[in-house]
């Protein structure tokens, strides 16, 4: 315990028990029917309370003890002088009471008899309040004053005159509402002015105990508040001309921030929406009038959303101006308090917006005024690059995410015509943030863009995920983190989509000229997505042929667009992708067959082929790439014989020219299936049975110069299996004894094998094919071809 | 369960899955995941991990990762499994030439993707899936793909297989059962 909390302790403790002492004697003397005895002690009862050694806490509970004792006094004098039913001795007692010696006493008992007074007999209420409240200026010390006055009105609390306020009628002795707003208002007015006064004594090092201190007493002057909000027949006239006057000038005038800013947010706690709805412009125009250093703010940020619920709730003609007015209040707030933060700045137009979107959901304007609004801000200041780790940024980022979640719809967000331009006030990251929810938002959302401005316009907004900014980071930036966020784009550029063909094509090209410039990291995530998407609009018109004359060309124009795309990708040395999507682009050209197609799909099937010898250098990747040439090429059908025969030629001498031996062999069979089931332009398969089993042949050779048994031997099972596959489909040029040789050939390498896993997947290759084969010998199929002569001496095998 | 996915495509052909299926599609149901390829980006396997611990995938064309095997055999009960993207497999989706595989690979089921056309067939004994395109990804060789994925429910000697498509804005789910012989 601290050295001051002892002395207190000591002081209270014998304040208390003289207190104990007194209010004992005052009681005995009471019961003996002594009134003035009993006077005298409570008059030194509450002498105690003349003290200014204690500090405000122990000085409450003193008073609460005094004043508890109090009672005794009132209900004996209510009791007693009800019984008596005259009129007469009160009015004594109430100048008696009068001489006692010291003031604080004095008022303390005029109240009390005041009180039982007003209580036995009304006919003097008006007067007597008025005296009281008047006759409590005699006390002017803060502490002491504030707790008489607390006094004074937690006894009048239930005697105050609550009838309407009528004009015409003749006054009464009783008293209406106004007398007593008046009363209270005096009453808060002065202890406000005591409140007040605290601040200002002692010395000035002690400045924070002493604002400890008024924060403790605060609720004393507020409660003068609150009993003005309980009068029912207050009505929004005398709110508005008596009550809400009577505060606000007082509390502008006292000009002190501690009290502004408590008692300001006091009104706004106490008194009902309505009446707030009714008074808005008196209310903030005192807000602006209010000291530097209230927080005003928090206190307008507080009404408005107040407000906002309430207006969200019960809608009328009345809360249609709620905008306007706090727009314009607020404006002239920021305009007039120069030292205020401009992040408190911000965040007045974030509360703002909040009650622009909860109160008026249709009027994308307010938001854009919002917008406007804080663009001025930092226009006026100058600022143009906000630091994102800045508390302007964090307000910044709120205000701007409002709309995007609130909407769910970035074409919404896009209406607004200010958006970008606060957008632009944001650094990097800042920017990259907005850009970054915004992408989210259409993805989530599944948000369309269908129109080429409106495509230009988002993509502008995002740019910082979309190229190069001047402002970026040196350091490259997190390669996964990168990844993540140009696929999010990719995923995007699905979303750019109309349904009007010719309007899809603006929209590809718009797109195509934000991302093209995004640089060669980004656009091998961002580019694919859109020469597929100009593969689907190609379909698209293929569909609406009928419709439109111009399809051909339209189409034509796409591949033109996709070839430039894709050729992009080529001059930022990427060589695996292109060339998949060059095989892509001749599938798709291949199945619309347009005038002229043969020609485009060459061009595409080419430049694959070209990207395959030149510049995929890695053996695996030569196989994986070449396989898959070999595949597309399978699948087109609109090449002349004169173009494919040599493509096929071409695949197979590729396949042979691989760097390994066993590549080399399963390129090649895979070859074979050109000469097979590759088309021409006339629907025909190639069909051409020699050609197959030259190719195999080729495949029989490669395999027995290698020199790994067990690759051998795993080669020819899979060169068994291409001979039985063609054969099956008919290939005459194979013949039983091609089949029965093959399978001797392995039937006696396989006992050289060493035991391994290996070796055991070979042997059940093996089965598995000779399985097959016993099968189609035994249940031949009735119109299928047959193994007549097949040896099957070599089954068994384990 | 096993779930069979694949040809997801993302973000070069489609945006995302459909979200019928993500909500179809919650961790706790299943315990392997067989991919067909063609995830594209980490972010989608990822998506993948978050459904089951226990993921395979295999190559497609489109996917960059080199660490994807080209096949795979995954064992599941009795059932031996494989699996392949199919783009190897030439012509694409050929039955005949998919049975070459099956008879190399010794498995008695073979998932392969590629067609973006969903395929489930018994051929000389053996089972064959083709899962199709779980985001019904264009396909230059296909018309109309339809959203499909499979969940495999394999019991001692029998798979049950339930094939969800999405067709117009629905989910059709279709059974099929497979006994090993």
């Amino acid at each position: 315990m601290t050295p001051q909390l002892e002395e207190q302790e000591k002081l209270l403790e014998e304040a208390m028990t003289n207190v104990r002492f007194q209010a004992h004697q005052m009681k005995m003397s009471l019961d003996k029917q002594k009134l003035m005895d009993g006077l005298k002690h409570a008059s030194s009862m509450l002498s105690e309370l003349r003290t200014s050694l204690l500090s405000p806490k122990s000085y409450y509970e003193l008073y609460m003890t005094i004043t508890d004792e109090l009672r005794y006094l009132e209900s004996y004098l209510l009791e007693e002088f009800r019984k008596e039913q005259k009129d007469r001795k009160i009015p004594d007692l109430y100048e008696i009471v009068q001489y006692a010696g010291n003031i604080v006493p004095r008022l303390y008992l005029l109240i009390t008899v005041g009180l039982v007074h007003i209580q036995t007999n009304s006919s003097s209420k008006k007067d007597l309040m008025k005296d009281l409240v008047e006759m409590c200026r005699g006390v002017q010390h803060p502490l002491r004053g504030l707790f008489l006055r607390n006094y004074l009105l937690q006894c009048m609390r239930n005697v105050l005159p609550d009838t309407p306020d009528d004009p015409n009628a003749a006054e009464t002795p009783e008293g209406t509402v106004r007398d007593s707003i008046d009363f209270v208002l005096m009453n808060f007015a002065e202890m406000n002015k005591l409140w007040v006064r605290m601040q200002h004594q002692g010395h000035s090092r002690e400045r924070e105990r002493r604002e400890q201190e008024r924060e403790e007493l605060k609720i004393l002057v507020g409660t003068n508040l609150v009993r003005l909000s309980q009068l029912d027949s207050v009505s929004l006239d005398l709110y508005k001309k008596l009550v809400l006057p009577g505060i606000l000038e007082q509390v502008v005038s006292c000009r002190d921030a501690i009290a502004q800013e408590y008692l300001m947010e006091c009104i706004i706690q106490v008194f009902p929406d309505e009446l707030h709805l009714a008074t808005l412009s008196a209310f903030l125009k005192s807000c602006s009038e209010l000291q530097a250093g209230v927080n005003v703010k928090n206190v307008i940020i507080s009404l408005m959303n107040r407000l906002a619920t309430f207006t969200q709730k019960n809608p009328s003609p009345e809360t249609a101006q709620l905008f306007d007015i706090f727009s314009d209040q607020i404006a002239s707030i920021i305009q007039c308090r120069h030292e205020m933060l401009v992040e408190d700045m911000v965040s007045l137009e974030v509360s703002l917006l909040d009650l622009a979107l909860k109160c008026y959901p249709d009027r994308i304007d307010y938001v854009d005024k919002v917008m406007e609004s804080t663009v001025a801000i930092f226009e006026k200041l100058s600022l143009d690059r906000i630091e994102y780790y800045s508390a302007t940024s964090r307000e910044l980022t709120r205000l701007m995410k409002i709309p995007i979640d609130e909407y769910n719809d970035v074409l919404r967000v896009l209406e607004l015509e200010h958006y970008i331009r606060l957008l632009v006030c944001f650094d990097y990251q800042g920017r990259s943030a907005i850009a970054s929810a915004l992408v989210n938002s259409a993805l989530e959302n599944g948000t369309l863009i269908s129109t080429p401005e409106q495509v230009d316009a988002i993509l502008s907004m995002i740019s910082p995920m979309v190229t190069d900014q001047e402002d970026q980071p040196s350091a490259d930036p997190d390669p996964e983190d990168f990844a993540e966020e140009q696929g999010q784009l990719g995923r995007f550029i699905h979303h750019l989509k109309s349904e009007n063909p010719d309007q899809q094509y603006l929209i590809l090209s718009a797109a195509r000229k934000h991302f093209g410039r995004g640089g060669p990291k980004r656009i091998k995530h961002t580019l694919p997505s859109i020469v597929f998407q100009a593969y689907q609009l190609a379909f698209t018109y293929s569909a609406i042929r009928e419709l439109d004359p111009n399809w051909e060309k339209k189409c034509i124009k796409i591949f033109q667009f996709c070839h430039q795309t894709i050729t992009a990708l080529v001059k930022a040395e990427y060589y695996e992708l292109p060339l998949r999507l060059f095989l892509q682009g001749a599938l798709a050209i291949n199945n619309i067959d347009f005038n002229g197609y043969e020609n485009v799909a060459y061009e595409f099937f080419s430049q694959a082929f070209s990207l395959y010898e030149e510049d995929i250098s890695e053996s695996k990747a030569q196989l994986v790439a070449l396989t898959l040439i070999i595949g597309v090429f399978e699948r087109l059908s609109c090449f002349s014989a004169e173009n494919a025969e040599p493509i096929c030629t071409q695949c197979a001498l590729a396949a042979s020219k691989l760097l390994k031996k066993p590549d080399q062999a399963r390129a090649v069979a895979v070859s074979a299936h050109l000469f097979w089931s590759g088309k021409t332009n006339d629907g025909k398969e190639m069909l051409n049975g020699p050609k197959v089993v030259e190719c195999l042949k080729k495949v029989a050779r490669i395999v027995s110069h290698c020199m790994d048994l067990s690759v051998q031997v795993q080669l020819y099972t899979e060169l068994l299996n291409s001979y039985i596959y063609f054969y099956e489909k008919g290939n005459d040029a194979i013949t039983v004894d091609l089949l029965n040789d093959l399978i001797g050939k392995i039937r006696s390498e396989l006992p050289n094998l060493e035991n391994s896993d290996e070796t055991d997947q070979i042997i059940s290759h093996f089965n598995n094919s000779l399985e097959h084969l016993r099968n189609r010998v035994e249940c031949p199929e009735s119109e299928g071809i047959s193994y007549k002569g097949l040896n099957l001496n070599f089954f068994g095998l384990k | 369960m096993v779930l069979v996915i694949g040809d997801l495509h993302i973000p070069h052909r489609c945006s995302s899955l459909p979200s019928k299926f993500k909500k179809l599609l919650v961790p706790g149901r299943i315990q392997h995941i067989l991919c067909t390829g063609n995830l594209c980006t980490k972010e989608s396997y990822d998506y993948l991990k978050t459904l089951a611990s226990d993921v395979h995938v295999v190559r497609g064309d489109f996917d960059e990762n080199f660490n994807y095997p080209e096949q795979k055999i995954v064992t599941v009960g009795q059932f031996r499994i494989g699996l392949c993207h199919g783009h190897g497999t030439v012509p694409w989706g050929d039955p005949e030439s998919l049975a070459l595989t099956q008879r190399q690979l010794d498995v008695d089921i073979l998932i392969s993707g590629h067609t973006h056309k969903y395929e489930a067939y018994e051929h000389e004994n053996k089972f064959y899936i083709n899962p199709g395109s779980a985001t019904g990804a264009y396909h230059p060789l296909e018309t109309n793909v339809i959203p499909s994925f499979v969940l495999m429910d394999i019991h001692s000697t029998t798979v049950i297989t339930y094939v969800y498509q999405l067709v117009g804005d629905e989910v059709k789910v279709e059974k099929i059962e497979y006994r090993k012989g």
